[in-house]
């Protein structure tokens, strides 16, 4: 039933004490870090600090902007060499955010990832196929560690090649699937293209999905397609990746696994805690890791808990899915954007000056990105190819920085709108 | 003396033509022919003949449109078939790029022009003039 019983259905209680003495633990732990170290000092604050978890609210917030101003070192606990793997976001404007692990958190993140997975139905009998992308991305590394210490058959198919996805399914009776949702639709239709019904042509039965909004209705969508039950997993790299918050049997909102992740949720404006089940941004604060532990994490990501039980006895609260953020970042394709990225790549190009709004919509059930930036008076030339080009070198120099090729538009000067205060910058009209 | 087109970037939207020619029609302009180069990515550029492109083109960009002049050669064509294939013939001989080339016949009903959009317009009246096809000087075209 579970993959750790005596952590999945400890009483509510007793996870709290537990929480507790590692809250203790990780904060005697972060103060070997150069950051946590100084704003400890600044603050009077210790270990003997937090007797309880609810004394958590006398430590202050991480922000992603703390992390990029204190790198990349600043948040390590143990010297350099201590460490022996990191992940890092993308992009080549200003500072990454990058997240540093030692054995102990490799192995204890690959263990979450294990008992997400379990809790979704993955067995060690079953054939399990990784489509995301490897490397930096965390969903790659993240899952494959995790099926292999469940101990499934785990192929690292990696993201594309749609025709090769489905042979290497038919080869090794793939029985299991983790990749982004929109992802399933353009699988769907190159089942059809080959004259191939995934139901009956393949030996299919669980999907896990993550990493991009979806709707419940996409969801539901996707399991009468495959007629494959699919599962939400809900991640996010600074907080090691997948195996965060995940779906059991019932997909009834996402089991938070509380012993690993001490979990707040906040109003974003005055930061207090919401009243129980109203929504608000989620924080987090890391109660296993040792390289680098985060202490009361700002997500950005909205969401509540859902009260009750769960009928599958797993005490761990559960979280609705994501409704939005609290800032303007976005996902597409799996990939994070904020819009500063994107007009980081714009200010490159003098031809197209600095305004431009991001459209987010959905054709044939793929996601799609447009950046709409004015042309120059100055730099027009009447030449159809010089502009054609030009559209080109943009969106590959948008999609070097974000990982997604974005479809360029031109349009005439002054005809979007300007820049001044909280323009909004992005309109996402995908279905939902 | 080298005749000069007006180039004019436009999204293809409704009401988008109409703004550019009201600003003509404001200013006097005159309109002799006029093409629409479209790319797939939802714009296009505008190359207008008139009789006097830099007026338009000075009264377009005050407007806020991108506008420029841009070079072309204009000749006369004869009344037969074949005629036109044989004058772009000579450029493709020549390994001349064509931005754009069109044709229109005036209001006369009777004269047929070929407009001719290319980087190097020098180039093109050489090739026309050893071919003894005689172009329009720009006084020519304006007055067309
Ligand atoms: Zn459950």
């Amino acid at each position: 039933m579970y993959w750790k019983p005596e952590i999945e259905i400890l009483p509510q209680q007793q996870l709290r004490v537990l929480q507790a003495q590692r809250l203790q633990d990780t904060l005697s732990r972060a103060v070997n870090s150069p950051f946590y170290g100084k704003l400890f000092q600044k603050h009077g604050i210790g270990p003997e600090t937090v007797k309880s978890v609810d004394d958590i609210r006398r430590l202050p917030f991480t922000t992603k902007e703390d992390l990029r101003n204190n790198f990349p070192y600043g948040f390590l606990t143990v010297p350099k060499q201590g460490a022996i793997r990191l992940h890092c976001s993308s992009g080549t404007t200003g500072n990454p955010t990058v997240i540093f692990h030692d054995n102990h958190d490799l192995s204890s993140w690959a263990d979450l990832v294990a008992r997400s997975l379990y809790c979704a139905g993955l067995r060690d009998t079953d054939v399990f196929q990784n489509i995301c992308g490897y490397g930096l991305f965390t969903g790659g590394l993240g899952f494959q560690y995790g099926a292999e210490r469940l101990g499934a058959l785990v192929i690292p198919a990696a993201a594309g090649n749609t025709r090769r996805q489905i042979k290497l399914m038919q080869d090794f009776g793939t029985t299991a699937i983790h990749t982004i949702p929109s992802y399933l639709f353009r699988l769907h239709g190159a089942f059809q293209d080959l004259g191939l019904d995934p139901r009956r042509d393949t030996s299919l039965k669980l999907f896990v999905i993550g990493a991009e909004p979806h709707t419940d209705a996409q969801r539901r969508r996707i399991e009468e397609l495959f007629g494959v039950k699919a599962f939400n997993s809900y991640g996010l790299s600074e907080m090691n990746g997948p195996g965060v918050a995940f779906e059991c049997q019932y997909q009834n909102g996402l089991h938070v696994w509380e012993d690993a992740f001490l979990t707040e949720i906040i109003d974003p404006d005055t930061l207090q805690p919401v009243p129980d089940g109203e929504e608000g941004e989620l924080v987090f604060t890391t109660l296993d890791r040792h390289a680098m532990p985060l202490l009361r994490y700002r997500t950005r990501d909205l969401t509540r808990f859902l009260p009750g039980d769960c009928p599958c006895g797993r005490t761990h609260r559960r979280l609705a899915r994501i409704s939005g953020r609290s800032d303007d970042m976005f996902i597409i394709k799996g990939c994070n954007v904020f819009p500063m990225q994107i007009e980081k790549v714009l200010m490159r190009f003098a031809e197209v000056g600095t305004d431009y709004v991001i459209e987010l919509e959905t054709f044939d059930g793929n996601d799609e990105l447009t950046v709409k930036v004015e042309l120059q008076k100055e730099w027009f030339t009447g030449d159809i190819e010089a502009l054609e080009k030009l559209s080109r070198q943009i969106a590959h120099e948008v999609r070097d920085e974000i990982l997604v090729t974005p479809a360029i538009r031109l349009v005439e000067p002054g005809s979007l709108p300007r820049s001044e205060g909280k323009a909004v910058r992005v309109i996402d009209s995908r279905k939902s | 003396m080298i005749a000069h087109q007006v180039s004019i970037f436009l999204e293809n939207k409704p009401g988008r033509l109409e703004k550019v020619t009201s600003v003509l029609k404001e200013t006097g302009i005159n309109i002799r022919a006029m093409t629409l180069s479209t790319s797939s990515a939802g714009w296009g550029i505008l190359n207008l003949l008139v009789d006097r492109p830099e007026t338009a083109c000075k009264k377009l960009s005050e407007a806020g449109h991108p506008a420029v002049l841009r070079e072309i050669v204009v000749v006369r064509m004869q009344d037969r078939s074949g005629a036109l294939h044989d004058m772009l013939s000579l450029l493709a001989l020549a390994g001349l790029n064509v931005q754009n080339a069109y044709g229109t016949v005036l209001g006369d009903n009777k004269t047929a022009i070929l407009v001719i959009d290319v980087e190097d317009t020098e180039h093109v009246q050489q090739i026309f003039d050893s071919a003894g096809v005689q172009a329009l000087t720009s006084k020519e075209v304006y007055g067309l």
